[in-house]
């Protein structure tokens, strides 16, 4: 399956060509090493730890399984569940955090001045470090003391007495929101910049054709800015079927926030069932891939034409 | 025809102003109210949960409990019992040693491969990219439960890979390689293939002409892929609460994590604010000065269409 | 491009084939604890005595300071062991994770292991401890004899009792006027007075909670000989009925369901709540914030027995320790009169020597050390099992399920029920 190879140049290139192949593959050969060892090892020692199950009550003692695990995991509810939550909030968080992005990087594309002062603000929440700013969500939306609540007492607003992170639906809300803070921004910068190259002129000529502001929004922006926008989704909804940090420091869990990788990993530490601990890994890692295959269905095309640009 | 004699539009949306200040016109007195009101949103959005953080920080004792935008006292309290605190000291140091050595690993042997990506012909190209690319899709918790266990049963030249920095490094360029590699591919990719052809055209090999031209023109490139790889090791919690035990090889992420608080406060938020705005404050500085640098990095592929 | 989807594939389709027809395997053998008793690592009385070196003590948060002044006393004897104190997160969760990580990995960093007295008998079933049997058989006339059945399992010692505990209710004085005798008259009062909080976040504390009344209630966790479970029970039906009650008329804040120990203590030093159930630590804390409070032993549910449950931390010397001596000597000293007097008065960590409780400077500070005393001694300990985490996470899962999300108590149960038994059957 080799790519387009572009023609050869009149020049005789056939010795040059080897010596290309054996560079490139001392090239890329210690990278793939390294994968190998950290990514591919791991993963095919995770599936094979998930036909086993081992003894916590024999320390040492282990039994083959085969997919037993992965068959008590796909009839237990609390794998569906999880499946569920993670892909409520993925859903969810990558829409808001599209559509915010969108409206900020629009924003900043307004030609007015202060334009870098917004674009170095609009980096800081994606700037901060993860966990420590959930540990500030978590006490601005605590129950009695937090922020939040004093805010909303004060303006006398409903539901100052929320428990945020106590109340099924409240402690999704509260974990989505903390994440599109932290990466609406960051969509933001990707869209600005499919943005930025949108030519004047192509906006000019509608105009002159008379097509209404919002017209030119949906005919010209949103399909030049398609390419971005698609790469945004792919690296977000990647990253949100994944989420981790958020759960654990917010609820560890509790009130429907118990996502995949949590789940997993609870199994895994908390229980320490390494067997059906590393089935629900290995389901996990296949969800995802299984998302990122789909998208690549759809971009695939930018990757070959990654490959064949040379 | 000018646009200014284009009447308000009747329902304002923050998209419709912008769209006319496109053009390069402005928008209108009504459009320019909505701007503004979006960057103040836009600014408090971003900023306030920062500042909030900068507020508890300087809280103390019984004042943390409540939701004063301002300290009342403000003391530095908080800042200096971080530093006294070693593990948090370590933590830093901890840190910087995973997060770079991942760092500066991932920008050397992915340079390499990234300009056999763009420059080199070869077989397989396709199927080596997505492999690489979909590393970088592997959910942290698939690697975290083996590589516990390898790394605590097997020994590596007699070393237990558990609770060391290796033992960190190498899970973190899991995610840390695929991405510099994804973003230096596209920069080799832009600079232009005339400067190497004479190089070569002089004499040099290959990896001469990578060495000596490509490389220093591509140092933008290396500095966002390197700063991008290592804010995104920086801010890696799962392997780092997996894979040590010891708070004197716990990255920050973790120390903060797992904070039982230096002085005898019943919950140390003062001190999880300080250390948070410690461990923040280089970081934003990086970034604001490397910002078009990073969102070049980040867009690198995306606006190729 | 789909090679690796393929390869993937492949790579799941051997192994299903290898695996023949789902799981085979042979049997679990029940709940004995049977790993235990296999490592051979006994520490006598006599390591102690000419023991050097360092020692690091790895336990749950210090709250008050006695642990790290006791470690000072001790180090100033300069008897040749030098002990560091490590602090563990508040959260018991998170100190449970932290430990069975480091045992995991055969780490040494840790000589001697606080642990929770639930975890021991899992710590031990792992060969993690160190059996410790003449150790305590040289000194088991000091101890107050509940402690030490949370130690002892096939007949063995695997730690030494550190501190028990055992729950009392808190009442403010200045809205509560008289203490309740029953649970259902204190929610009452709670309507009323100012409300009743305790530790309803999901976690172990819950179950603690949950089982000093359905304990109270005559129900019970296991069948008597623990084999199976008996929670699905119409007094455990009834007790969780009656705490989903609370919560709704009010007599317990909803944020209740974020609480642990720390968050209801603040609760009740803030007047948040105007009677509170926790551990005997908050007397000290309670008294030094200035609140006029009483507290009494836990009341009785209707017309049951009045029930506790026996807390508390042991310490134990995990087998990869380097200095199993020197961490010996060092528990002697903390479980000895002069340090347990202190932990007694100054953290309110109740002791698990029956001398302190006679001594009249304890009597002086605590003076409710009596009826302490007392609830220790009846104390009921929570299921001694190698899977206890499993069990535990079965009852505080389901009952949080019902508190915070309403799900009716008998499909809680019934679910508490059928996952307990699971976890009884873990190979």
């Amino acid at each position: 399956m080799s790519a387009a190879q572009a023609t050869v140049a009149a020049r005789p290139r056939r010795r040059s060509e080897v010596s290309e192949r054996r560079l490139a593959a001392y090239l890329v050969s210690p990278s793939l090493i390294v994968i190998a060892i950290v990514a591919a090892y791991p993963i095919c020692y995770a599936i094979w730890l998930s036909l086993h199950q081992y003894s916590l009550i024999h320390p040492g003692l282990s039994r083959w399984v085969g997919l037993g695990n992965y068959r008590d995991a796909v009839t237990s509810s609390e794998f569906w569940s999880a499946t569920k939550i993670t892909f409520i909030f993925t859903v969810i968080s990558v829409f808001l955090e599209l559509v915010i992005g969108l409206g900020m990087a629009l924003l900043m594309h307004a030609a007015f001045r202060g334009r870098a002062v917004l674009r170095a603000v609009v980096l800081v929440p994606w700037a901060v470090l993860t966990v420590g700013t959930a540990m500030m969500w978590k006490t601005i939306f605590d129950a009695d003391l937090g922020f939040a609540n004093q805010v909303l007492q004060a303006l006398h607003l409903p539901g100052g007495h929320t428990v945020w992170l106590g109340q099924n639906g409240y402690a999704m809300a509260v974990m989505i929101f903390a994440d599109v803070w932290k990466t609406a921004p960051f969509m933001a910068l990707l869209l600005l910049a499919g943005l930025q190259v949108i030519p004047d002129d192509v906006y000019e000529a509608a105009k002159v054709d008379g097509a209404t502001a919002w017209q030119r929004f949906t005919t010209i922006t949103l399909p030049l800015l398609r390419p971005a926008i698609l790469v945004a989704l792919i690296f977000r909804t990647l990253d949100a079927l994944r989420i981790f940090d958020l759960p654990f420091v917010l609820t560890q869990g509790s009130n429907g926030t118990t996502t995949l990788s949590l789940y997993a990993y609870q199994q895994l530490t908390q229980n320490r069932l390494i067997g059906p601990g590393s089935a629900l890994a290995v389901l996990t890692f296949v969800i995802v891939m299984a998302v990122s295959f789909l998208y690549i269905r759809l971009v695939g095309g930018n990757i070959r034409a990654l490959a064949d640009e040379t | 025809m000018s646009t200014e004699a284009v009447a308000q539009p009747a329902g304002r949306t923050r998209t419709r102003a912008k769209a006319r200040a496109k053009v390069g016109k402005g928008p209108g007195r009504g459009g320019q109210v909505l701007l503004w009101l979006g960057v103040i949103l836009t600014i408090v959005f971003c900023l306030f949960p920062f500042y909030w953080m900068i507020n508890t920080s300087l809280k103390t004792g019984a004042e943390l409990s409540t939701g004063h935008l301002f300290p009342h006292h403000p003391s530095v309290d908080n800042y200096t019992s971080i530093f006294k605190n070693s593990d948090f000291t370590t933590a830093l140091k901890t840190s910087a040693i995973v997060a770079g050595g991942s760092t500066i690993i991932a920008l050397t042997i992915g340079s390499f491969a990234a300009y056999a990506l763009a420059r080199l012909r070869f077989k397989f190209k396709f199927l080596i990219l997505a492999i690489i690319l979909s590393t970088t899709t592997f959910p942290p918790i698939a690697i975290a439960a083996p590589l516990f266990k390898i790394w605590t049963s097997n020994s590596i030249f007699g070393y237990h890979l558990y609770n060391t920095y290796p033992g960190l490094i190498l899970p973190f360029l899991t995610f840390v390689l695929p991405l510099t590699i994804y973003i230096l591919t596209s920069f080799f990719q832009e600079i232009p293939k005339d400067l190497e052809e004479a190089a070569l055209v002089d004499g040099a090999t290959r990896f001469q002409a990578f060495r000596k031209v490509v490389v220093p023109l591509a140092a933008p490139g290396l500095v966002t892929a390197g700063l991008l790889a290592f804010i995104f090791a920086w801010n890696e919690f799962l392997l780092s609460i997996t894979l040590t035990s010891s708070a004197n090889r716990r990255p920050v992420s973790a120390a903060i994590a797992f904070f039982t608080g230096s002085q005898q406060f019943e919950i140390p938020l003062g001190t999880i604010a300080a250390a948070t705005v410690t461990i923040t404050v280089p970081l934003i500085a990086l970034v604001i000065i490397f910002q078009k640098r990073i969102v070049a990095g980040l867009t690198a592929g995306a606006v190729k269409g | 491009m789909n090679k690796k989807l393929a390869s993937a594939g492949a790579i799941l389709a051997c192994a299903a084939i290898a695996a023949g027809c789902g799981s085979s395997g042979g049997g679990s053998t029940g709940n004995t604890v049977a790993g235990v008793g296999s490592n051979g690592k006994t520490v006598t009385p006599d390591m102690a005595k000419n023991a050097k070196g360092n020692v690091t003590w790895c336990i749950g948060k210090d709250t008050t300071g006695a642990f790290s002044q006791v470690v000072k006393l001790y180090n100033n004897q300069n008897s040749g062991v030098h002990v560091k104190l490590l602090e563990l997160p508040t959260s018991a969760d998170q100190q449970h994770s932290q430990l069975t990580q480091r045992e995991q990995a055969k780490s040494s960093e840790c000589d001697i292991l606080g642990m929770d007295v639930i975890w021991t008998a899992e710590f031990a079933a792992q060969g993690w401890l160190r059996d410790v049997t003449p150790a305590i058989n040289a000194r088991k006339s000091e101890f107050i004899p509940a402690t030490l059945g949370t130690a002892q399992i096939n007949g063995k010692y695997w730690a030494v009792p550190f501190n028990t505990n055992a729950g009392f209710l808190y009442y403010n004085t200045s809205k509560v006027k008289k203490a309740p005798t029953t649970w259902q008259e204190a929610y009452q009062m709670a309507k009323t007075d100012g409300g009743l909080g305790y530790q309803g976040a999901r976690y172990e504390g819950l179950t603690v909670n949950f089982l000093e009344l359905l304990y109270s209630n005559g129900g019970k966790v296991l069948s008597d000989d623990g084999k199976k479970a008996e929670i699905d029970s119409p007094q455990a039906q009834q007790v969780l009925s009656f705490m989903q009650q609370g919560l709704k008329d009010g007599a317990v804040p909803k944020s209740n369901s974020t609480w642990m120990e720390e968050e209801s203590r603040n609760a009740f030093q803030n007047g948040k709540v105007a009677l509170l159930r926790n551990w005997p630590y908050v007397y000290a804390l309670a008294k030094q914030a200035g609140v006029k409070f009483d507290l009494v032993p836990l009341p009785k549910f209707g017309n049951g027995q009045p029930a506790s449950i026996l807390g508390g931390y042991n310490l134990g010397i995990s087998t990869y320790s380097k200095n199993p001596g020197g961490a010996l000597s060092f528990i002697n000293f903390a479980t000895g009169p002069a340090a347990q007097k202190k932990f007694f008065i100054k953290s309110s960590l109740p002791a698990v020597i029956t001398q302190t409780y006679n001594d009249p400077a304890v009597k002086k500070a605590q003076p409710f050390a009596p009826e302490l005393l007392k609830a220790v001694q009846q104390g009921k300990p929570r299921p001694v099992s190698p899977v206890y985490p499993q069990i535990s996470q079965a009852i505080y899962n389901n009952v949080y399920s019902a508190l915070s999300s309403g799900t009716s108590p008998k499909s809680a149960l019934s679910k508490a029920q059928s996952q307990i038994n699971k976890a009884l059957n873990t190979f």
